[in-house]
């Protein structure tokens, strides 16, 4: 029996306390679960420019090294991919088919080619998720 | 620069292209094939052996002949109902709740603008 009131007790505290919790900034906890949801769409240019650098440097044949050393002197923003990183032109079609997933958008096969650089990217992708927001509206 | 060797770079570069662009659909159609994401990375690997194979073959015409054999087995393994991003033409979202038209808007006070 004591068990039993035990275990209802902290259940309903642990009620109360995430109430309190999620009370007073409803539209907030609302927001931040929007913005979870919208992987593409939500997202500021600064975080969707660090979700490309880190797709970049998950590449098996890119040295680690030399990303960071790109990091260093904030070049990796402009890096042609291909003759900084020392891609061929089928790592950037795997690259590409990355991008697409991670923002689960379809670039079609002309733009692919001239992505030449992450600024390329993120601004495309950005670009892009203007067009989807304002076509449901 | 002579002019078959600006015919030779221009027929180069037009093979690059049409190279990348077979890599890229066969990629996306072992995708689509691949019911899960491992047996996707393990053809992924086959897909580029293969294209690596041919990598550093010089003639022309052999080249033209390997493409056109790669389109050829590409078309032949095309996937019927391969998967499309949602918003895209041909999604499962595409046009869904499209925007009105220009001048067109929502009216709430509708019923009552010429009485009151």
């Amino acid at each position: 029996m004591q068990s039993i009131r035990n275990s209802i007790s902290s259940h309903i505290r642990l009620r109360g306390s995430a109430e309190q919790f999620l009370f007073p900034r409803r539209g907030n906890v609302f927001k931040q679960l929007h913005r979870q949801m919208c992987t593409s769409a939500g997202t500021s240019p600064d975080k969707i420019m660090d979700r490309v650098i880190g797709l970049v440097k998950k590449v098996d044949k890119i040295d680690a090294t030399k990303v960071i050393l790109y990091v260093k002197k904030r070049v990796t923003e402009t890096a042609d991919s291909q003759k900084d990183l020392c891609l061929d032109s089928l790592d950037r079609v795997e690259l590409v088919m990355a991008f697409e997933e991670e923002f689960s958008i379809e670039i079609p096969e002309e733009k692919a080619d001239k992505l030449t650089c992450c600024v390329d990217v993120a601004r495309y992708i950005v670009s892009g998720g203007e067009q989807k927001n304002v076509n449901p509206e | 620069m002579s002019v078959a060797t600006a015919t030779y770079l221009v027929r180069r570069a037009a093979q690059k292209e049409r190279v990348r662009i077979l890599y890229r659909r066969a990629l996306k159609d072992t995708l689509n094939w691949a019911v899960h994401r491992h047996l996707f990375y393990e053809d992924a690997d086959l897909l580029r052996a293969r294209f690596e194979t041919n990598k550093h073959v010089e003639d022309p015409d052999t080249i033209d002949r390997l493409i056109a054999d790669g389109e050829v087995q590409y078309n032949k393994w095309r996937h019927p109902d391969p998967y499309i991003v949602p918003w895209a033409p041909g999604g499962s979202k595409f046009t869904r709740n499209p925007a009105p038209p220009e001048g067109i808007e929502i009216v709430y006070n509708y019923g009552r603008e010429d009485n009151d």
